[in-house]
């Protein structure tokens, strides 16, 4: 009878489930699938022919070509450069956020204003503001006492790799600092409530409290944050479009963009996408297995 | 449960089913989707135009779809690659050549496209400019407009600067140093005003002319090797260095688009290039510039130890249709395509763009047209830009290149170096 019940109850979990999964087969799952078996041929984009089977010919191809490697540069130093900044300061921000009196949902909304907005008008905004003679140059000439000094935010290798992070946080820090204040909110206050009549400091409870408790929220942000900032695109091509050098922001997005659809070579954008699922897979599994995933005890 | 799925299953079948079953007959109404880019004026005419045949031929809609110039060839591309193209559509050769070699445009059908045959159609345009869309004795392309550029000049500008335009235009790229340098007005480092700045991502169009009025080449005449002529190709990128931010600061690919800047004529940049049809968007953007007659054209300039005259290299925007539409579909197509180009004086005359017909070269229209000598002079000694299927990949190499020695402070010789061998590379591929 029992076993009756719970074959019925796990018939309805199938049937909700269902949806999820159709959705996730045929949006995520197949499209690896066909881009791998893409990534073996030499199909060109435009062609018509039935595109010759090639094996593992494109990745050979991308694991020579400095081209590449300058793309898995571009993307690491973004990443990097971006995720770091961006986990930490969200974190921070969040923290004294939540620790306002009055004012918060008024912070909340101005920090998570930008995330609403397209990455190509908020790439755009940026270009008025890092142009020669945008705000950016007479911010920073102000702020130094200086006069007429071009910092080349889009002109040179160093700067528009900076510009590029500078964007990303801007536009997403308001995001994840949201997470993480959801994820402090969810810390039992008795906890807290226990350390100060134990008469732990404010920074001792953030230590010994917060970060530990912290942990599952401190994974998800990380990874999102990571696989967020490895998918970077549109800030790069915008940038690039309007005139900054391409090499130092060729992240690997780009790099598939331009080789599948400016060289209209398929087969061999695929193998950089499975490349960069390949590298997005490994570091998602490393970083769930250092953070301990979302193992909590109180 | 099973009831369920069976239900989803065949509804899901009578969808597929209805889906297909809704193909037109071969004489009901048909529309047509023509993708192009933007141009105000020439959206005007080609509505009314679009408007008349719809009324010439019932049945028959057309579906005019706009997007900016830039982003039609992405667009296209990711149609095709769909197989969802329109019905028919303009792009530059560069991009256009690929859809002929890849068999996705199909051959014009003359006598639909108003010809009395394939060799009268041939014989109505100026020689040679049907040969980028010839392949085995079939032409797959109309031209909607062929374009070479000149050097827009702001006469008012010059003035201000202690310049007269007239005797002080500058002839050659080292003129056009001096006279930059003359009217430029910086803030520190900052340009206020420039003088004269380059069409930056057009390279294939506007510096490989430079390359070549010094005796180098894109690609060798047997077609066999990229990036011929060391000498020629490190004095432009050794000019293109001196022009940048990190030489004389005379100009730099992240200030805002000259051309664009011209029209307003906010002492901002004193000569731009652009095609025939830039007055036309002078008067659309700036009546009172347009009518002010303070701004001249100037022909491309050359270097003064030049081997021979080129001029900026030309381009062709061409029509094709899409060779997987219905037959009769694309017949029309050529048929509508042929009445819109059936009218290449009011082309000229209201939107500034030459269709290569010898009718109108001949035309009262166009020999009195402002500057069109100009541009028809340059053209005499030039020739059509560098089309294949990777050119827009080629011209990402040359833009590497000069970005390199212009941001990012790479030595010509070196950039030259990384040129050759990744532009012979591609060309080995084809």
């Amino acid at each position: 009878m029992r076993g009756g019940i719970e074959r019925k109850m796990a018939r309805w979990g199938v049937a909700f489930v269902m949806p999820a999964i159709v959705f996730f087969t045929l949006f995520s799952f197949y499209p690896i699938v066909s881009a791998f078996l893409t990534s073996l041929t030499s199909r060109k984009i435009l062609s018509l022919l039935k595109p010759d089977f090639v094996g593992f010919r494109n990745y050979g191809y991308l694991l020579s070509s400095s081209d590449f490697w300058n793309s898995i540069r571009a993307t690491a130093v973004f990443t990097l450069g971006t995720f770091i900044p961006l986990l930490i300061f969200s974190l921070v921000i969040a923290f004294f956020i939540t620790g306002m009196k009055r004012g918060q949902r008024s912070m909340q909304l101005a920090y998570y204003s930008p995330a609403i907005l397209s990455s190509v008008v908020a790439a755009v905004i940026w270009l008025s503001i890092l142009d020669p003679r945008g705000l950016a140059n007479q911010f920073l000439n102000t702020l130094l006492g200086i006069q007429g000094v071009d910092h080349h935010w889009l002109a040179s290798s160093v700067m528009v790799q900076f510009s590029t992070i500078l964007v990303y946080f801007w536009k997403y820090i308001g995001y994840f600092v949201i997470i993480f204040i959801t994820g402090l909110a969810s810390i039992p206050p008795s906890v807290y409530e226990a350390a100060t009549i134990d008469g732990a400091s404010r920074w001792q409870s953030f230590g010994r409290i917060t970060l530990p408790l912290l942990r599952p929220t401190i994974a998800f942000v990380s990874i999102m944050s990571m696989l967020q900032c490895l998918k970077t695109f549109s800030t790069q091509y915008l940038f690039t479009q309007s005139g900054a050098p391409g090499a130092p922001i060729n992240v690997i997005t780009l790099n598939i963009y331009n080789t599948g659809i400016r060289d209209h070579l398929i087969g061999r954008a695929s193998a950089m996408s499975i490349i960069l699922f390949v590298i997005m897979l490994g570091f998602t599994a490393v970083q769930l297995r250092v953070s301990g995933g979302d193992k909590v005890s109180y | 449960m099973k009831r369920l799925l069976l239900l989803v299953f065949c509804l899901s079948i009578m969808g597929a089913l209805w889906a297909t079953g809704t193909t037109e007959g071969d004489d009901g109404p048909i529309t047509i989707k023509f993708w192009t880019h933007e141009d105000p004026a020439r959206t005007e005419i080609e509505e009314r135009y679009i408007q008349e045949f719809e009324a010439a031929n019932p049945g028959v809609t057309v579906e005019r779809v706009t997007n900016s110039s830039k982003k039609v060839p992405e667009l296209l591309l990711t149609a095709f690659a769909a197989n969802e193209g329109p019905h028919f559509f303009n792009t530059q050769i560069e991009d256009g050549y690929a859809y002929i070699a890849n068999g996705r445009v199909a051959p014009i059908d003359a006598q639909a496209a108003g010809f009395t045959s394939d060799s009268a159609l041939i014989n109505a345009y100026v020689d040679g400019v049907l040969d980028p869309v010839s392949v085995g004795g079939d032409v797959y392309g109309l031209p909607l407009e062929l374009t070479n550029w000149a050097i827009y000049l702001n006469k008012r500008i010059f003035r201000d600067a202690g310049l007269d335009p007239d005797a002080d235009y500058p002839r050659t790229w080292e003129d056009m140093v001096e006279v930059s340098e003359a009217i430029a007005i910086r803030d520190g480092q900052i340009l206020t005003r420039r003088g004269y700045d380059f069409r930056y991502p057009y390279y294939l169009v506007s510096l490989i002319p430079m390359v070549e009025q010094l005796g180098g080449q894109l690609i060798s005449d047997d077609g066999q090797t990229a990036i011929v002529g060391d000498e020629a190709w490190l004095k432009v990128l050794t000019f293109m260095q001196q022009w940048g931010p990190n030489g004389m600061n005379l100009g730099s690919p992240t200030y805002t688009n000259a051309r664009k800047t011209f029209n307003q004529d906010n002492n901002d940049i004193a000569m731009a290039l652009s095609g025939l049809y830039q007055a036309g968007r002078i008067r659309n953007d700036n009546q009172e510039f347009y009518d002010s007659g303070d701004w001249m054209v100037i022909p491309y300039p050359q270097f003064e130890d030049a081997v021979k005259e080129v001029g900026a290299l030309y381009y062709g925007h061409y029509y094709m249709v899409n060779i997987q539409v219905p037959e009769r579909e694309q017949k029309m197509a050529w048929k509508l395509i042929g009445y819109m180009l059936s009218h290449p004086e009011e082309y000229l005359d209201r939107v500034g763009l030459t269709q290569p017909t010898k009718a109108l070269m001949a035309s009262k229209t166009f020999l009195s047209t402002p500057y069109a000598d100009v541009f028809a002079a340059d053209m005499e000694r030039s020739h059509i830009v560098y089309y294949a299927e990777d050119s827009a990949r080629m011209q990402e190499l040359v833009k590497e290149a000069v970005e390199a020695v212009m941001l990012s402070g790479e030595s010509p010789e070196k950039a030259l170096a990384s040129l050759k061998v990744k532009a012979q590379e591609l060309l080995d591929q084809q």
